[in-house]
Order: structure tokens, then sequence, then C-alpha cells
């Protein structure tokens, strides 16, 4: 499978709901919902406020893989995720309070407003990301390599894209998690472009799957927005990294249908074609499970509206939590650094005077030098 | 010939004019041939030089500095650009194992004509992977020359003077230097190891790098009006330093900050300290001030993002400070801190 084949075959018509039960089938739909909309109110509410002050990545488009490992991690398994992480965010259970807090770089946020967008972490919940590419494939290796040495049940999940795989770090990770038969899923969100750069521009063949299983690993191949198919594969995987029988790494095809980063689109740039943004709007990951629970009494419109006010109230209440939320308190700066056995970090920040900033200060341009 | 231009307009103007003057110059890296061009300072490369000589790499910085190295090796003269220093560090084996050693190694036989670019410092909101600068880092490993230029005629000359190098080259640019206009006399050329004095003043030397050197000249405008005139000197370039312009500064102030754009322990602004202290040991009224980054991994949000990164501010309070001074009211000033100014989305 590659992105190319994919778009030959028109509609996606093989999501089956049949192998799940209806309480799972509407746990995935509500969840890929509620992050759509988050994403969408996040999106309009951008501009002209201008209060998100950090690069924020949206995922519109790519929810069936966060719906799917909603369901299928306990506290105690990790997640580590890429840059594109508010699905696994709320998937490892974090709220959306806190997320849109640490977007909005408040006290209250996930991290205090240290973070932001691209790097926010839960400690409780297990569960982080982070802004370098592949960057959280190794550490993942290492996380699951410690609940295999504890001889724990617990299971390490670490998503990404397809731009990761271009590190040398990836294939390393690869290689040593099968040597060791590690308790540890890789999902790989291939959505063809890193920023503006295709696959086929970075690597010589359009195989990732191939090349990973030729090290020895076990693999499979999705389409990515069948949440079903997800839901059962990654349950699969899980279940077998659990019982001790080695990794698996997961290559799940689609699509961002935004920008790279940030609210907008850049389909005017032409780095992507018509037709491959149509096929993929098409196949919206919810609209493809919608017609399947339609056609067997699991959705009406009743049920949807009903759906959408509980999960609008939840996305004001966020608003309205994050924008009420105070900044972090400045007198705090000087406790800042964590290592307790720096004093010289610690009287350097103390020099630092945290009434310097004023946030109504007037503004000025450098130059013309 | 003179012209008006900005900071990232300077940088490919430099790259193009050596391009034009050498067929063994070329550029790459990750998102280099995009319609963003690293902020546009790419830009036109493309259209003139074609892909050949400008061109994208997969995101494998370990790999493709490598392949810099061999190109230079086989008498290439490649420029390997990084939209963030960040992303140099998943390099680090290339260039402080491989590239730094080589020109040694040989017995001076070898050389390695290449130049790294990286963008540093602030953007908005960029968080701990996103914004470092690190200049203290490459400038501690023998081997590496360590350029940050401040203005766009220093940012032309400084970079030709680079690609001409025969030695590897780490060109530091600051992101909100670019949009920073003057003007470039493209005929001019600066060697590297050559500071500048970039404001007179006999009051406090403060010796700067990069985007600090437009915080210097912010405070020095803002000191002025007090009848405090300071003495602003760009280092331009950290390796090779040019040790006798900061030294002759001092010697006539006897009183200095070191303002640099990095973290400050075990940085440049202590190696400066030292050097200061060691030369003017009894010129010095007051011992060397440091000015650099808040000992800790940068914070996103707005508030404690203002106070990791060094400013004005900082340099008008530690000068009251040298010299037993009233603070100064700063509530009618304005400063650079893009709180209004920049609109996302990164």
């Amino acid at each position: 499978m590659n992105h190319g084949e994919l778009l030959k075959m028109g509609e996606y018509n093989h999501l089956s709901i049949e192998g799940c039960s209806p309480d799972i089938i509407r746990c995935l739909y509500r969840f890929m919902l509620r992050l759509r909309r988050c994403q969408e109110a996040l999106i309009k509410e951008y501009y002209p406020a201008d209060e998100m002050r950090c690069p924020v990545h949206f995922c519109i488009g790519q929810e069936a893989s966060p719906a799917a490992l909603s369901l299928l991690l306990s506290q105690s398994d990790y997640l580590l995720s890429h840059h594109r992480c508010h699905g696994y965010y709320l998937a490892k259970g974090g709220s959306m309070n806190a997320l849109f807090a640490e977007i909005y770089g408040r006290a209250t946020g996930a991290n205090g407003g240290i973070a932001g967008s691209q790097d926010i972490s839960v400690h409780d919940l297990n569960f982080f990301s982070g802004a370098i590419l592949s960057g959280s494939v190794a550490i993942a290796v290492g996380v699951a390599l410690g609940f295999q040495t504890k001889a724990l049940r617990s299971v390490a999940v670490t998503a990404f894209g397809d731009g990761a795989t271009d590190q040398g770090i990836f294939w390393e990770a690869i290689n040593y998690a099968v040597l060791r038969r590690l308790p540890l899923v890789f999902v790989c969100e291939n959505n063809r472009y890193s920023t503006y750069a295709p696959l086929s521009k970075r690597q010589g063949k359009e195989n990732i799957s191939e090349r990973v299983q030729s090290f020895g690993m076990n693999v499979k191949t999705v389409f990515g927005n069948d949440v079903a198919l997800l839901y059962s594969v990654f349950s699969n995987a899980i279940e077998e990294a659990r019982e001790g029988r080695g990794p698996c790494f997961i290559e799940a095809f689609t699509y961002r249908w935004n920008a790279h980063v940030g609210p907008g689109e850049d389909d005017y740039l032409g780095y992507r074609s018509v037709a491959e943004r149509e096929f993929w709007k098409k196949n919206c990951p919810i609209a493809l499970l919608e017609k399947q629970m339609v056609g067997q009494n699991l959705m009406d419109s009743k049920i949807k509206e009903k759906m959408i006010v509980e999960i609008d109230q939840e996305i004001a209440t966020a608003f309205q939590f994050a924008k009420e939320s105070p900044f972090p308190h400045l007198k705090e700066w000087s406790q800042l650094n964590y290592n307790i056995d720096t004093p010289q970090a610690d009287r350097l920040l103390e020099t630092i005077d945290s009434s310097f900033f004023d946030q109504n200060q007037k503004e000025a341009m450098p130059g013309p030098y | 010939m003179k012209s008006f231009m900005t900071f990232r307009e300077s940088l490919s103007l430099a790259v193009a004019k050596e391009m034009e003057a050498d067929p063994s110059v070329f550029v790459f890296g990750l998102d280099v041939p995009d319609h963003k061009r690293i902020f546009g300072s790419t830009k036109g490369l493309v259209e003139k030089f074609g892909l050949e000589r400008c061109f994208g790499t997969p995101l494998s910085e370990d790999a493709m500095t490598g392949v810099a190295l061999g190109a230079a090796l086989s008498g290439l003269r490649p420029i390997h650009v990084h939209i963030r220093v960040d992303f140099m560090m998943l390099a680090m084996n290339q260039i402080v194992n491989m590239i730094s050693n080589l020109r040694y190694m040989s017995g001076g036989k070898l050389t390695i004509p290449l130049v790294i670019r990286a963008v540093i410092g602030r953007g908005w909101g960029q968080s701990a992977q996103h914004s470092k600068s690190l200049q203290s880092f490459f400038a501690h490993i023998p081997g590496l020359k360590v350029v940050m230029p401040t203005t766009p005629q220093d940012a032309y000359s400084l970079l030709r003077t680079s690609i001409r190098d025969d030695n590897p080259v780490i060109f530091l640019e600051h992101r909100w230097l670019y949009d920073v206009e003057g003007e470039v006399d493209e005929r001019k050329t600066i060697p590297l190891g050559n500071a500048t004095v970039r404001r007179q003043g006999d009051a406090v030397t403060v010796v700067a790098t990069s985007w600090m050197n437009v915080e210097a000249l912010k405070a020095a405008e803002v000191l002025e009006r007090r009848g405090i005139q300071l003495e602003v000197v760009d280092v331009r370039s950290i390796t090779p330093l040019d040790e006798e312009t900061i030294i002759q500064s001092v010697k006539k102030t006897r009183r200095c900050i070191v303002a640099d754009y990095d973290w400050a322990f075990c940085g440049f602004s202590a190696e400066l300290a030292s050097l200061i202290h060691h030369r003017c040991f009894n010129d010095l009224k007051k011992p060397v001030e440091r000015l650099g980054f808040a000992p800790v991994p940068c914070p996103t949000t707005r508030p404690l993002e203002n106070l990791f990164y060094p400013s004005a501010v900082h340099i008008i309070r530690i000068v009251e400070q040298m010299l037993g001074l009233e603070k100064t009211d700063l509530s009618g000033e304005s400063f650079y801190s893009y709180e209004h100014n920049f609109k996302g989305p990164f």
C-alpha cells in the first residue's frame, strides 16, 4: 500500500463495525467528533484574538489513530507522540481544560504554560510529545525496556509521522526493539508530507513497512481512516506486546487537512493535488464510521445533536477556563530551576528580576543599521 | 554598489554572489527550496541556479552533515542550512568528531570549505526545542569557526568570507534580525575575527553578540537621555575572536558588560570575562558583568519567555548598578518584545 495506489481506490467501502460492540463504536465516534470539534474551535478562535502564542499543529483528518488508542491504553501504559499531538493527549486522558490553558500559556496548563502545544506532556498519565521528529521513538524503546526489566505488563506506544522514518535513529530503534522483543507498538501515521516535502522526494522507495519488516519486525499496513480496523489492529498488537510476544509496527495511511502548522490551509501553494485532497476529505474518518453506524441504527441526527451539544459545552468551558486562568506567577520565576543541586543556576535566576516584564510595555522595531 | 535591503535579502544575495563566482558552491538542507525559503534567506537561488545547486534533503541531519563533509573533501564548497540550530544537535557526531578534526589530523593537508548556517534564538513561543543559540557550545570545539552577524552588511560580507574560508564555519543567524534593514555595499569585505564598535561611549562597554547588539543599542539610546554614553562592541565572530578591539574599549571605559545571547554558565560570556579580567585587571573599576539566557530550558509562555531572553532592560539595570544610579523610569519606553507586532502561527 502507498499513497499513490490509495488514490486510485476512490471511495473506501471496507469499513466494518461487525466485530466491535456498539459501545466501542460509539466511543470511537464520540472521540473523533470531540477531537475534530475541539480542533475546529481552536482554529476559529486563533485569529484575530492571537492569544495562542506558540506553534500549534492541528490534526484534523487524522483523528482515527488517537481514537482507537484511547480505548486500548491503561494509565500505566506510556504514549509518546510527536508535535501534532492533541489527539494523543486526549487519547491518554488529558483534560481539555489543561490542553487549552497550555496553548494559552497559562499557569493552569498541563505544563504550566512552559511547554506549549508541541511539547505538551502529562506526567501522571505517562503521556509525552515533542518537536524533534523521531525524538520520541528511541525513548519509547527505553520505556519498553523498563517494563520488560521490571516484568510489568505495561506497553509503550510511540506515534510519529512518515517524516520520522527519514531519521537514522528510527531504524536504530526498530532494530533494538526487535532484538530485545520489547513490549512496544510503533504507530506510523503516514500522511505523505513532512512539512511541504512529499515522501517521494525524501525516500528512494515508498515502502516503509517493507523495510521495517526486513528487520524482523511484525508489520501491519492499514488504511488509517478506518477507525474500526485500526482499533482491531492496535488491539491485537498491544495484546501481543503485553503478553511478551514482541513489538509491532503499524503503518496507517492518512492525511492532514490543514496547513503543516497554524490555523490556515496551505493548499494554495500547490504542493498537494486537488485529487488527493478530495480523496481524503471524501474518506473522512468520522464520515466513514458515521455511515456504517447509521446503517446499523447506531446513529441518528438526534443522538449526534446531543453529542455535539455536550462536546461544545466542554469546549466552551475549556476556552473559558484557559482565558480566565492566570499567566504563571512571575514571583515564582526564581524557583524555575528544579535541580536542587545547582545553586549557581538559582543565583543566576535570582538576578533576573521578574518585575522587568511588563506586558503593556510599548514596542519598537530595530534598525535600520 | 550600495543598496538598502533586509538581513534576509543580504544572506541570499551573498550566497548568490558566491554561487555565481564559484561553481563548486552549493546550498542544501531541510526546507531550503520550499516556498518559504528559510524565512526568505534562500530566495531566488533555485530559480537562478537550479535544483542541482540548491536542494532539500530528507530529515537526516547526521547523514546530510556527513554528506556536506564528503562534498567538501571532494572539492565542493557546501552550505548546509538548518532552520533551527536545535536540529544541528542531531548531527553533533559529524560536526564534533569528524568535521572539526580532519584538517588538524591531516597535518593541515586537507581543507574543509564548509559553511553550516543555522537560525538561532527567539521566535514566538517556540519552547525548548526550537529556541537555542549555542555559540558557546560550537566555539568550545577547536577546529570550528563561529560567526554571528547583526546587520545586513555584516551578514552579507561575513557570509561571503565564510564561504571562501577553507575551514568549517558555523554561521548563526538570529531570527528576529531577518526583518532588520540596512545599507549593503556589495564590494565590502569583512574578514573573520574582526569586531566592530557599533557605538562610541565612555561610561560602560557592552560587548554583545548577535541580537544583543540590538538590545544594547536600545539600552544606549535610553541611557543617553540621562547623559550616560554606552560603548557597544559587536564581536561578529566568536572564533576567531578579535581581542584587541574589545580590550581597547574596556581600557577606555573601565567598565564592561558581556551581553551574550546564550546560556551564561560555562559560556562565551565567561570566556570573555576571564579574558578581560586578565588583560584589564588594573583598569577595571568594577568586575565584568555577564548577561545571558536564564539557566533553564526556554519556557513557552510569554511572560516567562520575556524573562528567559536577556534584553535592553536587563542591560540598563546592570549599568545603573555599576554606576550607582537610581533606576530609570522605563514606563514610557518602547522595547523589542514582539508582544504585539508578531502574528503567528509559528
